[in-house]
């Protein structure tokens, strides 16, 4: 019992309420990082309607590359792109994201004009 | 014997590197663009220090991935995972001590048929649900303690030892369907241990949503046969840096389920520095079924996980996280503070021309 922790803060329906409380509690936290982003979206949507350079990046979905639609669509499900990639191995990432990503031979070779153009 | 079995190394290191560096200048011709295909060294690494209901565990780890194509249609990969685990003498005094532990996560060729069919043979990560074969990496997960239902699906080891067939069935402009199919033997050699197992993995993902939904089964083929089932989804949408995935399990020991929202302020209008932020949370609830076990808690738990990421760069980045467990035994906090970093760089020197 002496290694169990407690939070540090009290809140009575955690404490004593039960199972209702904190999974109403959990919901409210995990929908506010949801509706933060839900709002990022809102604020998205007005910025890019008075800002030309900024409704290209909002809409990018519709006019980046194709390789980079494919990234986008599959490759961003996990992970983000890599900060820098050597061309020399552009190759053999492709390769690997087409097997762990389960891409068509079309979708690798667009990767792979956009990782290496 | 020693000089012999050194001649047949060395000849199957040459292989490895040679034949793949000389084929590849016919492919970089073949694909009309600067791809290259030389081997690549990749993965993560980083240091989790980790308090678990007040005991802290340290945890330095590097996963490297060995990438080695031979040609354009076939690739040998490998991942080996180092996990330093180093605890406390008498858990909370002491000094600290423990070990490393090293594991094979994957060691497979893989032939990529045609464009709806990649071949896989050897040892491979089982593909079921989320988690497994695309979250686990230490530089991709966004909190580091796994899903409860981690352990669903994905018995002895959570690697297969077999063949394994995947790809995209059909591709349309708006949808994409995609698929995996495996069989995985019974095997108990060190680092390579596996059971004998059958299962396969279908999503569909929607392109303009950006949203995919899918469901694995399993069957276990072993001891006491059972089937293991995950339901799953997945939403990035486009114009938004949210990315929020769930997913249900369940399996003879329990079921369960997960809730996850991450958001990065990248694109929102605030300071430079604080657009690296990312704010993650979890809910996840397990329910014993048949007193539960097999790395899956016996009793009803419930945990709810928050935390905060800082994106030095976009391959290094701090990471923390508290977690609250809830169940009738013992409700526990959890602390995460730690580095991950991303590497990825070529395994060969450039030729001298």
């Amino acid at each position: 019992m002496e290694f169990r922790t407690y939070l540090s803060f009290l809140i009575p329906g955690v404490a004593e309420e039960g199972e209702m409380t904190r999974l109403t509690i959990s919901i409210v936290a995990i929908l506010l990082i949801s509706g933060i982003g839900v709002t990022a979206i809102g604020q998205k949507i007005m910025d890019s309607a008075t800002d030309a350079t900024k409704n290209k990046t909002a809409a990018s979905a519709v006019t980046t590359a194709p390789g980079e639609d494919v990234f986008k669509a599959n490759c961003s499900r996990c992970h983000a792109p890599p900060s820098s990639m050597s061309q020399r191995i552009t190759g053999t990432v492709t390769m690997h994201m087409r097997v762990r990503a389960r891409l068509s031979r079309q979708d690798e070779i667009l990767l792979m004009r956009y990782l290496a153009p | 014997m020693h000089a012999r079995r050194g001649v047949i190394i060395a000849l199957v290191l040459t292989l490895l590197v040679d034949i793949p560096l000389r084929l590849n200048a016919q492919s970089v011709q073949i694909d009309e663009n600067h791809a290259g295909y030389i081997p690549a060294i990749s993965g993560g690494m980083g240091y989790i220090h980790k308090i678990d209901g007040g005991i802290p565990t340290l945890e330095p780890q590097i996963d490297p991935v060995l990438l080695i194509a031979v040609g354009s249609r076939i690739l040998f990969e490998s991942r080996t995972d180092f996990t330093g685990v180093y605890q406390k003498e008498m858990l909370t005094s002491g000094s600290y001590t423990g070990k490393v532990y090293t594991d094979v996560a994957f060691a497979q060729i893989d032939w990529l048929a045609n464009s709806h069919v990649n071949a896989v043979a050897g040892r491979y990560l089982l593909p079921f649900g989320l988690y497994s074969e695309r979250l686990q990496p230490i530089w991709i997960k966004n909190l580091q303690d796994a899903p409860i239902t981690a352990a669903i699906g994905t018995r002895t080891s959570g690697s297969g030892d077999g063949f394994m067939l995947r790809g995209v069935a059909t591709q349309r402009a708006s949808y994409a369907i995609q698929y995996t199919a495996y069989f995985s033997v019974f095997t108990n050699i060190t680092q390579l241990q596996s059971a004998r197992t059958a299962g396969g993995d279908a999503s569909v993902f929607f392109n303009r949503p950006r949203l995919e939904i899918g469901t694995s089964y399993q069957r276990f083929l072993q001891d006491h046969q059972i089937n293991s089932v995950a339901t799953y989804l997945s939403w990035q949408p486009a114009s938004s840096a949210l990315d929020i995935k769930c997913e249900g399990d369940y399996s003879y020991n329990g079921r369960g389920y997960w809730l996850e929202s991450a958001y990065r302020f990248q694109n929102v209008q605030i300071p430079p520095l604080l657009q690296r932020f990312q704010v993650v949370g979890r809910w996840q609830g397990f329910f014993p079924l048949n007193g539960g076990g097999n790395s899956l808690p016996r009793v009803t738990t419930r945990q709810l996980d928050v935390g905060l990421n800082y994106y030095i760069r976009d391959n290094l980045r701090l990471v923390s996280s508290f977690g609250r467990t809830f169940n009738p035994q013992l409700d526990a906090n959890s602390w995460n503070f730690g580095l991950t970093y991303r590497f990825l760089f070529p395994a060969w020197p450039k030729r001298a021309k």
